[in-house]
Order: C-alpha cells, then structure tokens, then sequence
C-alpha cells in the first residue's frame, strides 16, 4: 500500500507527465483504465493553466493565435508550473520564457508586450494609496525644488522597449478594429502602465518623461531627474511633464533629500 | 428588495468564543461572485440572499475588485471559500497563503469560511486543481490536523466540502461519508455539502448517493453548493465532469430535495465559474433554491 507522500507524488508526477508509469495499481480501474482516469486531472491542468494564462496575457494571445499560445502555455508549463495555490500568479516568469524561447528571431517583442501585460496585471491588484494633491508642490518652497523626491504610487510600473510595444498593446486591445501596420523598428517606446479608479491604463510617454520618473522612481532627486530627462530629450519642458504626471496620478507623496 | 436573513442557525464551532459561532447563517439562496457581476451588484443591489467570494479571486493588496467586494460586502452577508489552501496536501502548510487567508477574514468578516477535502500540491509544485485524498486512516490523521491548525490559525471553524473525483485509490479503506463523520470528530470542522458533486461522484463511481446522505449527520452541514456538471466519454464510459459551466442538472435538484429532507434548510450556493451567464441567470437558478428550501420550511412548521 501507498503511503500518502508517496501517491501524492506518483500523482502529481504522472499528472505533470514527468514519468510515464508503465502500470498504476494504487488506482482502482472500475471499467476505465487508470491512465485514461489521469488523463482527466492532467486535462484539467492543461485547460486550466492555459486559461488563467490567456487572461492575463490577451493580447500575446491575439498575437500568436489560440493554438499556437496553447502550445505556448503547455511549454511555459512544463518549465515553470506554478508555485502558489492562487492561480493568479503563473505569469510572473512568462515574458523571461518568451524572452529565451524567441530569441535571436523577429518575435524578440513577444517578450517585451508580455512583460507590459504582466505590469497591467500587477497594477490591478496593487495596494491601494492616494494621488499626491498637486498643492503639495505648490506649498514648497521654489528654490528648494531641485531637491524635492518623489515617491511614485504603488499601481505604477514604467517600462522601456525598443519595439513599438505601447501601439501594439493598443491596436490589440478587445473592440480595436481599425488595420493598422505597425513597423517593429519604429521603437524606441516608453510606456506607464497605472490605475485609474476604472482600473489599470497604458500611456505612451516621450523620452524625457520616461528617464524624468524612472530617475525619481529610484529616489533620486528631481534635479538627477531632470538632468536625466533633458539629456534624453532635449526640449524637454519640466513644467508640462510635472503636470500631466500630476493630472496622471503618479505620485504618492513628496519631500526634500536629505544628503543634499 | 435587499437580501433575506430569514431565520437562524447555531453553528457548531469549536471556538464558542469566536465570531462564527454566534453569527446567524443566511438561510436562503446565494451566488456565487464573480468580478463581471460586481458593477451590476452595487448598481442594483439585486435580492440574492448572500454572496460567496472566491477567497484567492481578492488575495491581491488593492484594487478596483477588492474595493468592489468591500462594498458588496457592506450590503449582503458574505461567504469565503477558498481553492488553494491545499488542506489534503503533505507539503507543510502554505503560510503565506494563509496569511492571506487570514487577513481576508479579518477585513471581510464573512458569515461562512470553506475550503476542500483534497490536495494540490507536491514539493511546493501546483496542479491547482482539486484532488482526491484516498479515505485511509494515515489520510484522516493528517488532514484533521491541517484542519485543526487552519481553525486556530484563522479563530473560528471551517466548512470542508466534498469534491467531484475522477479516480479511486485501492488503498482506500472507508467511505467517504464514514471519512467525513470521522473528519468532523476530530476536528471540529463543519461539512459544505456540495449536491453536485455528490451527484457526479455517485455516477462516476457507481454507489446510492442517499446512503451518502444518510451516512451523515444533519448537525454537521453548514451549507449546500449546487452547480452545473457535463457529460463526457472516457475509455468507453460515461463521466460526469465537475465543470460548474451551465445550469443545475434535474437529477442534482432531485437530489438536492432529498437533502433538504434529510438536513433540512441550508444555506445555499449557485455556483456558475465557466461560460458564466448574466446575471440575472443565476438569480433564477437562486430562485429555485429558495422556493424548494421554502417548501421544507413549510412542512418543518
């Protein structure tokens, strides 16, 4: 007889397809054979990994067709089942397997649109903290503003490529219709994926708005972020930028450095 | 019109102390929620009785979902179930999935809290499914001790449900009803029965689904789940699959009425969480429930 341990591991193992069992005689055939009785449970992992990953992963899906992504999943599956009891979580190591599996070919982007997908999965659940009221800025001091840092909210993620992958998430999004051609080597792109009270967003931001809030997401002070921006983008406007990051609700709280 | 609470029943928990022991269960009809529903829900405050929630669907930190349940939670009493605790497993307990578990219970204070009699994972590797435990006594010792250390760790007793099961092990030594009554003995757990479940397991595994409700004890079940099962071929046979995708089939309200004969009223949930309909489907299915619980309600009186 079994101990528990041991038919929860040949189970599982069968399940996952690691080991063929050439014969199962812990399970009961009853009119059906045990392998096609697994079969059942190892369906049901198949379809339900497949599933959870193609919800959070529409729009790679789109890309590459339902079959081929079901491929996709089951080699994704086998290199990275999941490691928590809450389903939700599978996808975190989907844009690093892209990465690999497309190496060196014209899908090298697959990986980078995966990886804005996972960011828009991660700012709908982030914790939730509020925008920074813009009078906060207006309350300190002007010649200390070079010094100020910035913290970005929690459902805030900025991601850099060098695919157009912001207009490809676009074009790909349910509802979108319009044929457009989107040349690949028309990047660099730089995306902020953040939540609104509706729910998570992707906004296409220019050069210099990218380096401004990625320096301040590192903590640096503003002048580092503006020294950063400008030499992105050299007609970088600080004024507009601060504004639509204001309006934009990227910010959670602001104060002065204190090794400066 | 808003939810029903229409009578109460004292659960049998272990910690007479805590919360769940003194709070009323719903007994009527409840949904379970689905994030699609959400907005309807809050615009309309539809006349469900409760609402059972997924326990991993709100796992997140924030969020337009988890902001949406507080405030459903606000107007209908709310139930927890979870799929991923893994109860059956021989990994150690998950805690950070209990963790997570836990603090959902704190901040949502549900009437009802339930996981499954199975088992999902080996080596920290998941198949996040629900998997069949052989009813052996190595089995009962270790699952009611899992049972045990979820109730202290959460402070209040947990509902068990009986799953749909595709195979049987031959090193099986009793029945699951007979594993359920010892289950409860030990640990003080309470039992969800779910009619479908019990329904698909009886035709898949050819045994008389009432000796399985006659094999247990009324003051044991906490609530009743009633879903959709589909029919398929494997090797030849017919196999009921636990799909929860379409509508309660007649044989399971058949049998659902037996149950309430035997228990009497229960809460009780229409699950529906693949091709899920509008819903105002499930709000019809619900309506069943009720009118049926009502019918017993009348003869007990």
């Amino acid at each position: 007889m079994l101990s528990l341990p041991e038919l929860q591991a040949r189970f599982a193992s069968s399940v996952f397809g690691d080991t063929r069992e050439p014969s199962t005689p812990w399970i009961r055939a009853a009119g059906i054979a045990p392998e096609l009785r697994l079969g059942i449970y190892r369906n049901n992992l198949r379809e339900g990994f497949t599933k959870t990953l193609a919800l959070e992963f529409p729009v790679i899906q789109r890309l590459v067709g339902a079959d081929y992504f079901r491929q996709l999943a089951l080699s994704f599956l086998a290199r990275h089942p999941s490691r928590s009891g809450d389903l939700h979580h599978i996808g975190g190591p989907f844009a690093a397997f892209l990465r690999e599996q497309f190496a060196g070919t014209t899908y090298e982007y697959f990986a980078e649109v995966a990886a804005l997908e996972w960011a828009w999965q991660e700012c709908l659940v982030a914790e939730d903290d509020e925008a920074l009221d813009p009078k906060a800025l207006q309350a300190m001091p002007p010649h200390g503003y070079a010094r100020l840092q910035f913290a970005l909210r929690k459902a805030v993620r900025l991601l850099q490529s060098a695919f157009p992958i912001g207009r490809i998430w676009e074009v790909n999004q349910p509802g979108v219709t319009a044929a457009e051609i989107i040349d690949l080597a028309s990047g660099p792109e730089f995306v902020l994926v953040h939540r609104l009270t509706a729910g998570p967003r992707a906004t296409r931001l220019s050069a210099g708005e990218f380096a401004l809030l990625s320096t301040l997401a590192r903590s640096e002070p503003l002048e580092a972020a503006l020294d950063a921006a400008v030499s992105s983008e050299p007609h970088f406007d600080l004024a507009v930028s601060l504004r639509r990051s204001f309006e934009l609700g990227i910010f959670s709280r602001l104060c002065f450095s204190s090794d400066t | 019109m808003g939810p029903r609470v229409l009578q109460l029943t004292p659960t049998l928990s272990p910690y007479p102390g805590e919360r769940a022991a003194d709070v009323p269960a719903v007994l009527a009809a409840g949904i379970g929620l689905r994030a699609q529903h959400h907005a309807e829900i809050l615009a309309n405050r539809p006349a469900v009785g409760w609402f059972e929630a997924h326990s991993e669907n709100y796992f997140g930190a924030g969020g337009i979902h988890r902001a949406q349940l507080a405030r459903i939670r606000s107007q209908y009493p709310l139930s927890l179930h979870g799929v991923g605790l893994s109860i059956g497993s021989m990994d150690p307990l998950n805690t950070d999935h209990l963790r997570q578990l836990k603090r959902l219970v704190r901040e949502f204070d549900p009437v009802l809290v339930s996981e499954h009699l199975s088992w999902s994972s080996v080596d920290g590797r998941y198949l996040n499914d629900l998997l069949p435990l052989p009813y052996t006594e190595e089995a009962l010792r270790h699952t009611a001790a899992r049972i045990v250390d979820v109730q202290d760790a959460l402070g209040r007793q947990i509902l068990i449900e009986n799953i749909s099961s595709y195979l049987k092990f031959e090193c099986t030594e009793v029945t699951e009803w007979e594993f359920f009554t010892a289950l409860v003995r030990e640990s003080g757990c309470a039992i969800l029965l779910d009619i479908n479940n019990l329904y698909v397991n009886s035709m898949n595994h050819g045994f008389d689904a009432h000796r399985y409700l006659d094999g247990i004890s009324p003051a044991a079940v906490q609530e009743f789940h009633l879903a959709g099962h589909t029919l398929t071929r494997c090797g030849g046979r017919d196999v009921r699959i636990d799909t929860h995708s379409t509508y309660v089939a007649s044989e399971v309200w058949q049998l659902y009425g037996a149950a309430l004969q035997r228990f009497g009223p229960r809460p009780t949930l229409i699950e529906w969480d693949a091709d899920i309909p509008a819903l105002f489907v499930l709000q019809a299915e619900a309506a069943k429930a009720d009118a049926m619980m009502e019918q017993f309600r009348a003869i007990a009186a």
